[in-house]
């Protein structure tokens, strides 16, 4: 058995003059959970469509499951789609039973895991309905079900939690660990950084076609300096030639974090964010503040979360390449670029 | 394989749980149904026609009265006679037409002063007597025979008119009754009124030199006149025509002192025309009405194909176009390879098309032997000359062949677009070459091995339609192995071409695209 279930080494893909995928190598151990993220337009749809052999790369390698295409292993893997879509007429049961028989289970053992899913997860009641009479949400979870039926080694699931509510995205996650805690290897795509924050082993991020980091969640945070949020009367450069301090800017008084909202009463509070090497006990800050008697309203240390390494990642990616390709709505989920939802 | 059968097996238990699988079964045999008891039933439903005759000249009531008795005595007689075929112990469609058209024949030698005699037959229960010499030969479950009741029946003018007034007189004072707007005295409405005005040998047309036009501008209007709302049952009409124009002639034969007796006796010799087939064994080259049917029943295996061929293309476009709009195109690709995927769609939906029409044979046959007539007889005898003849083969392939490559060709057209609105414009052209057969049928079922028929049976979007058509005629063997070999190439560069198309077809989205950017499709190298 192979120790990596994927190996991209140098794929492109272009779509006429716009490079969707460039230059893109990365290796996907088996087991655990992976995050494939990235904002809209990035090209994780295309890649996710190369590893499946959907689409073909101009260049580089895949290996997949040992084997250089998906349609040699197809049998072993599943795969959610990011737009999703059933066929209206067909009941629920013989839908997911239909994929699975697509993907070679034989037909009684298939009709028999469609009624275990969905009595797992709560859709028995439904198992002879036709899958128009279901919610969107319903639907996708018998989408999501369809895809994994077959119980695949490798599931690679594109945006599976778009569309969900707060209780069915629960009931997804649960999914996802069910599966993650059965071995096998569940790759999923996502703008929300929550999701992958709470489920990814390892999480993989990319913008414009390009890789930007692979690693582990703690690998991510330590991509960008600690932070630390002083407010106080007066002027904090007293404090800030310490050996360690990478830098200080003063932050605007009503800013758009959350944390800052109604705290400044007196006009002449001003707040800083101070950035601190790896090292550094944050500690620190709170001494020299004492020592120099600068009288703090506020000292806020926090670890930086995947949302801020995301942001500041993709934000030097878009100013890197492109201008006119910024990272406006990158947080929005909804509509993607046309370019990528254009495959020629 | 596997997959390919999956698929196929799926698209197939989904097309017949749709309406419109079970509405194309349906139609068929029904329409027919409906065809054959609305025919039945019209017929004999059909309310007495009231007309009045006008007869100034005193000539022609006589002649126009005995013609239309004669029509009456043709329509029993002959209702008679397929009464007897029917219901005899054993009965062909043949003997029925041939007798059909004895009865026709005797009718005709009944002369003006016999008609009233064969009245007077059948008023004495002539009939009755017949069927009692039949009786022995009729089956037991025999209904009793219906004389056809009179179609046109003779009525006086309204009290009131003066039927010696000047014809337009006449006619304005009728006119309340010729539009319907009032009954007639003894009830329903008047059919038409025929004016005979007693000048009207003056009106007589003669050939003369300078005469080219059949009726001089002058003349219109006048002579015998027919005044009728009804300008589609022309029955009535042409009778009165034949009647009052062969008495006409008959009395020009007396004043110009010719024996009419002579002219009758003339105008009955007559030639037999033999129809014989040369490819026929000697002794039997004589055509019968089954060889006729077979020469003709190309034709029908066409129009079976070009209807269940549109029916299966239609449904195919629609289902990819689902498909796609859906996305469930994504989820299939990634567990099946595009062929698997075109070639299971194309064997589901041709499977569904077979099924509609064994559907239709099997209804046909159901139909035919459960309701027992002489429509059906002679549909029966159709029936067995298509399954007999050694067309079957011809159909089975040319169907195949047919359905694989405008299946194709909608398939790619279907991965195209979102919206059956978006297939439309696409389609357009694809309607256009399917019609030129449809159109052209007939024409090549005259000239099967014409030019015209042999230029297009190389055209391999053609081929199936017109070799089909031509099957009964004996092509040359270069046409039959040379069309079918360019139609299996054909079929197969299609496949391929249209594999392509699919492929990056169906996870396009937004407009469909231009022309310059299918073929660009083609060109692409996976």
């Amino acid at each position: 058995m192979q120790k990596n279930v994927l190996e991209l080494s140098g794929v492109c893909k272009k779509f006429g003059a716009f490079t969707a995928v460039d230059d893109m190598s990365f290796v996907i151990p088996r087991g655990s959970v992976h995050g494939f993220l990235g904002p809209n337009g990035a090209g994780k749809t295309t890649t996710i469509r190369m590893i499946l052999d959907i689409l073909r790369p101009d260049s580089g390698t895949i290996n997949i499951l040992g084997a250089p295409a998906a349609i040699g292993v197809r049998h072993r893997i599943g795969y959610l789609p990011e737009e999703k879509g059933l066929y209206k007429k067909m009941k629920v049961w013989a839908i997911i039973s239909y994929f699975a028989t697509l993907k070679g289970m034989d037909r009684r053992t298939a009709k028999r895991r469609a009624f275990e899913l969905l009595d797992t997860y709560g859709l028995l009641d439904f198992a002879q309905a036709p899958v128009e009479s279901l919610s969107k949400g319903m639907g996708q979870k018998v989408q999501v079900l369809s895809a994994v039926a077959h119980a695949p080694e490798l599931v690679i699931l594109d945006e599976p939690f778009s569309g969900l509510d707060p209780v069915n995205q629960a009931v997804l996650e649960q999914l996802i660990n069910d599966m993650a805690a059965n071995g096998q290897t569940v790759i999923f795509s996502t703008h929300v950084m929550q999701h992958a924050e709470r489920l990814c082993d390892r999480m993989l991020l990319i913008a414009k076609g390009r890789k930007l980091f692979d690693g582990t969640l703690d690998e991510a945070r330590s991509l960008i300096p600690r932070r630390v949020l002083v407010e106080c009367q007066g002027d904090l450069s007293a404090v800030l030639h310490d050996r360690g301090i990478l830098g200080a800017s003063e932050l605007p008084r009503e800013g758009d974090a959350p944390l800052e909202q109604n705290q400044h009463q007196q006009h002449d509070q001003k707040l800083w964010e101070v950035r601190i090497d790896e090292g550094v006990n944050p500690q620190m800050i709170l001494q020299r503040c004492f020592d120099n008697g600068i009288s703090l309203t506020r000292f806020d240390y926090t670890q930086p979360t995947l949302h801020d390494v995301f942001v500041q990642l993709v934000g030097e990616g878009a100013t890197e390449g492109a201008p006119e390709r910024a990272t406006e709505g990158v947080m929005e989920s909804g509509t993607k670029s046309p370019t990528e939802q254009q495959t020629p | 394989m596997r997959m390919i059968l999956l698929i196929a097996a799926r698209e197939y238990a989904e097309n017949i749980k749709t309406k419109g699988f079970w509405v194309g079964i349906l139609l068929f045999p029904l329409l027919m149904l409906g065809i054959i008891f609305f025919q039945a039933t019209l017929a004999d439903s059909a309310p007495a026609r009231r007309y009045i005759l006008v007869d100034q000249s005193g000539v022609y009531e006589q002649s126009v009265e005995s013609a239309i008795r004669q029509e009456h005595q043709r329509r029993i007689l002959q209702e008679f006679v397929r009464y007897l075929i029917q219901y005899r112990r054993e009965s062909t469609g043949a003997q029925l037409t041939e007798s059909s058209a004895r009865v026709d024949n005797f009718i005709d030698q009944v002369e003006a002063d016999e008609v009233s005699a064969l009245d007077q037959w059948l008023a004495n229960g002539g009939l009755d007597y017949a069927l009692q010499l039949a009786a022995p030969t009729l089956r037991e479950n025999a209904p009793p025979f219906m004389p056809p009741r009179e179609q046109f029946v003779q009525t006086q003018l309204p009290p009131g008119i003066d039927p010696s007034a000047d014809p337009a007189q006449i006619v304005e004072q009728m006119r309340p009754w010729l539009t319907g707007q009032q009954d007639l005295p003894e009830g329903g409405k008047l059919f038409a009124l025929i004016v005979v005005p007693h000048d009207v040998d003056n009106d007589i047309i003669r050939p003369g030199p300078l005469s080219p036009a059949p009726t001089p501008p002058e003349l219109i209007g006048r002579g015998v006149q027919y005044w009728g709302a009804n300008l589609t049952d022309t029955r009535l009409s042409s009778a009165i025509d034949r009647s009052i124009n062969s008495t006409m002639r008959s009395n020009e034969f007396a004043d110009r002192g010719i024996d009419r007796q002579v002219v009758r006796d003339i105008e009955r010799t007559r030639l037999q025309v033999s129809r014989l087939d040369p490819a026929r064994a000697a002794g039997d080259e004589s055509v019968s009405l089954a060889d006729t049917l077979q020469q003709w029943a190309p034709v029908g295996f066409v129009y079976l194909m070009f209807i269940s061929l549109m029916q299966s293309v239609q449904y195919l476009l629609s289902n990819t176009i689902e498909e796609k709009s859906n996305r469930i195109i994504e989820v299939l690709l990634a567990s099946v390879t595009p062929l698997e995927l075109m070639m299971g769609k194309l064997a589901g939906i041709g499977m569904s098309g077979i099924t509609t029409i064994l559907a239709w044979i099997l209804s046909f046959i159901a139909f035919i032997n459960f309701y027992p007539g002489a429509q059906t007889e002679f549909l029966q005898q159709a029936l067995v000359v298509m399954m007999s003849s050694e067309l079957v083969p011809w159909f089975v392939f040319y169907y195949l062949a047919g359905y694989a490559l405008y299946s194709g060709i909608f398939l790619a057209i279907g991965s195209l677009c979102n919206t059956l609105k978006e297939a439309q414009g696409l389609m357009m052209p694809m309607m256009m070459i399917l019609m030129a057969p449809l159109v052209t049928m007939t024409f090549i079922a005259r000239d099967p091995n014409g030019e015209v028929a042999r230029i297009m049976s190389w055209i391999p979007m053609f081929t199936p339609f017109t070799m089909m058509n031509r099957a009964a005629a004996q092509p040359p063997m270069v046409d039959v192995i040379g069309t079918a070999i360019v139609l299996l190439l054909s079929i197969v560069l299609v496949l391929w071409l249209c594999g392509k198309i699919f492929r990056q077809g169906v996870l396009r989205t937004g407009q469909p695209p231009r022309l310059v950017e299918i073929l660009q499709m083609l060109r692409h190298r996976h």
